[in-house]
């Protein structure tokens, strides 16, 4: 690394829309550490921040009065580590990410505009699904996002699926399912980790667990405490991960990617993480301590991820409150164009439901 | 014209448009290895190989869910599944993930999946294994309903199903499988979906049924009520249940002014009713009679031989409500 290198760090400066940042160089501060070494790292979590706040956004648009977020809406603060360590294993070209309600994170993290995100949320026009599926349903598909899904355990038969194209039309790209810890007791979850080993398909399942499936413990709702346990009859690989460390994340994740890839099968991974916001936005939180939550804030994803690049000197203090304050101005950005943006056009609402037109005649 | 067997028909379809398609590939429970429960797939394992037709575990929702989840990424799936009846474990797949994700991701995706197998009473199998699901299905949006009533209808729809990229629900019978009749060779013989088969013109009555009713009880009682009773029936075969080719029932109600619908569902929300309501409104001025509907009694399938047939539409039935909305 030459001391030429040494340059002010240009905000990465995207508000998500492609659009720069007020903040150019000239305005940064200066720091000391390299542009080249660590871009990936402060990228990672830069990206945390911006779930993180994009969700404490979407806590305040959903809550405050005049309410423009309609219908369940299920925050991903805390878990971002998984969704972050997931993007940087992601192939765009060939991979399938699906996940389950809980899917504004995942989404962020594939690359979906904030503002194509918040604008679903409004119900816009301009909404990844154009305002027809809302915070449960964000799609990305030209990215390889297909989507968030509303019942829980309803998307790992799908993803069973998409593997199986994958296989089929052996493209060596790998399907990440997405599920939560409740999920696991649905019976499509018997179904699909049954099928998908038996076909040795490549899908990684991954639980994200964050110890509640609404407001029942996994202690309650699993006579199997080690939920990688859960798994044990499939004959695939089945581990748990520190779901708080995004570089635990993307080393054991990758594991199951590269077994997928050579045609080894699915893997079962229970990512161990938490959720600093209640099931959904109605949920007062009352089956939790305080020292519970206390507990888990000192194991914030985004902070241990701060500390670390600190320590390695990737990043400085003032980097962080920079980026900080970028991630703000990004989110503040998407909510201000969502609140502009228009609602769909009441014919709209005939439109998307069928593919073709009928009376169909196969050409 | 080749005759043949309407389970060879099926299969012919099949065959045809995998050869024609490499995305187009065959899952389901004793569909590969046993060569079908019923027979339909046979011989398809030793022509395409074990990639291409597969048999699956009893998980009708894990691999209704392989089947979206592999259409949604560009794969043709036909899906078969033993029984109809069966389906009632995987509704979420069909109802929620077929006919959903399209709508749901604002068009991003489409589903162009076949779903097909034995739906409705196929003799003595009591009341978890005979239900008829046409209600069920033909009134979610986002799907496809289609209901074959001879050989030649089922290669001509099902061809015609594999290539639409929405998803299918594809209603056979057990009790139609041995049905022969001539069947078009051309491999790029398809008929239309969404379009009914006016089969007999009158001037009297439209009949309106399709499938397994139609197949075995509303052609004979067509055939008494002309030949017997000197009414002129207008006989229309749905082919398609959803959607309704409203067009075509309404063109001819405008004729006779008069109308019977005969299904083996149950009355109360049945397909019958449904299709009750999209027309007496728009038919309501040339209506010279109620229209009447001809279902099975509101009861749990019986076993017996004879409950069994005493619950469902009959010839006198049907004579006896055709020959009322005639005054007759």
């Amino acid at each position: 690394m030459s001391v030429a290198n040494e340059v002010a760090i240009r905000p990465a400066g995207s508000n998500g829309n492609g659009a720069a940042t007020a903040n150019g160089i000239a305005a940064g501060p200066r720091v000391t550490v390299s542009e080249s070494v660590g871009q990936l790292e402060r990228d990672r979590l830069r990206m945390m921040m911006l779930i993180r706040r994009f969700e404490e956004k979407t806590y305040q648009e959903y809550t405050k009065p005049g309410q423009k977020i309609g219908g369940f809406c299920h925050l991903y603060s805390g878990q971002e580590a998984i969704a972050v360590g997931t993007a940087a294993l992601f192939d765009k070209s060939r991979d399938y990410l699906i996940t389950g309600y809980r899917c504004h994170g995942a989404s962020l993290a594939m690359g979906m505009p904030p503002r194509a995100a918040m604008a679903e949320m409004f119900g816009k026009a301009t909404g990844c699904s154009k305002g027809k599926g809302g915070s449960m349903h964000l799609f990305d598909v030209k990215v390889g996002n297909l989507g968030g899904h509303g019942i829980v355990g309803g998307q790992l038969p799908l993803g069973l699926g998409t593997a199986f194209a994958q296989w089929y039309k052996k493209t060596g790209g790998v399907t990440f399912c997405f599920m939560g810890d409740g999920a696991i007791n649905q019976g499509t979850f018997n179904e699909a980790l049954n099928m998908a080993s038996l076909m040795k398909v490549p899908c990684i399942y991954v639980v994200e667990n964050n110890g509640v499936a609404m407001g029942t413990q996994v202690e309650r709702s699993s006579a199997e405490k080690d939920l990688a346990l859960r798994a044990a009859g499939f004959a695939m690989p089945h581990y748990h991960v520190d779901g708080n460390d995004v570089d635990t994340v993307i080393a054991e994740f990758g594991k199951a990617v590269e077994l997928a890839r050579k045609g080894g099968g699915p893997s079962y991974i229970v990512a161990d993480t938490y959720r600093f916001r209640g099931h959904s936005m109605s949920d007062a939180m009352k089956y939790r301590t305080r020292e519970e939550a206390e507990k888990a804030k000192t194991r914030d994803p985004i902070s241990l991820y701060e500390m670390r690049l600190l320590e390695k000197k990737l990043i400085t203090q003032e980097l962080i409150e920079q980026i900080s304050e970028e991630v703000a101005e990004a989110v503040n950005e998407a909510v201000r164009q969502a609140d502009e943006d228009p609602h769909p056009a009441l014919e709209d609402r005939f439109n998307d439901a069928l593919a073709e037109k009928y009376p169909y005649q196969p050409k | 014209m080749p005759t043949m067997q309407l389970r060879e028909a099926l299969r012919a379809a099949m065959t045809e448009e995998m050869e024609r398609d490499e995305n187009v590939f065959v899952m389901g429970e004793e569909v590969a290895q046993y060569n079908g429960a019923y027979k339909v797939t046979e011989g398809m394992l030793d022509r395409f190989g074990p990639r291409r037709i597969f048999d699956t575990p009893i998980s009708e929702s894990g691999f209704a869910g392989l089947g979206v989840g592999s259409a949604m990424v560009g794969l043709r799936p036909i899906i078969e599944f033993m029984s109809w009846s069966f389906t009632l474990v995987c509704l979420d797949q069909i109802v929620n993930n077929a006919a959903n994700v399209r709508y749901m991701s604002g068009g991003q995706l489409k589903v162009p999946i076949v779903f097909r197998g034995g739906n409705g009473i196929a003799h003595q199998l009591g009341a978890t294994h005979s239900h008829r699901m046409e209600s069920i299905y033909a009134r979610i949006p986002g799907l496809v309903v289609v209901c074959p009533s001879t050989p030649a209808d089922a290669k001509g729809l099902l061809k015609s199903s594999i290539r639409c990229d929405d998803p299918v629900i594809f209603l056979e019978s057990e009790k139609m499988l041995n049905d022969i009749g001539d069947v078009p060779a051309d491999t790029e013989f398809t008929l239309p979906l969404g379009v009914a088969n006016v089969e007999r013109t009158g001037s009297d009555v439209t009949v309106i049924s399709y499938g397994r009713p139609l197949q075995r009880v509303v052609r004979s009682a067509v055939d008494a009520l002309v030949k017997e009773h000197g009414i002129d029936v207008e006989l229309i075969d749905l082919r398609t249940l959803r959607p309704l080719d409203l067009p075509t029932i309404l063109a001819s109600i405008r004729k006779t002014h008069r109308c019977v619908i005969i299904d083996e569902d149950w009355g109360y929300c049945g397909m019958g009713s449904g299709i009750l309501y999209k027309i007496q409104k728009p038919a309501f001025d040339d209506l010279d009679a109620p229209i009447e509907y001809v279902h099975s009694d509101e009861i749990p399938v019986p076993f017996n031989h004879f409950l069994e047939e005493a619950m469902m539409p009959s010839v006198d039935r049907i004579v006896t409500a055709v020959k009322e909305v005639c005054y007759r």
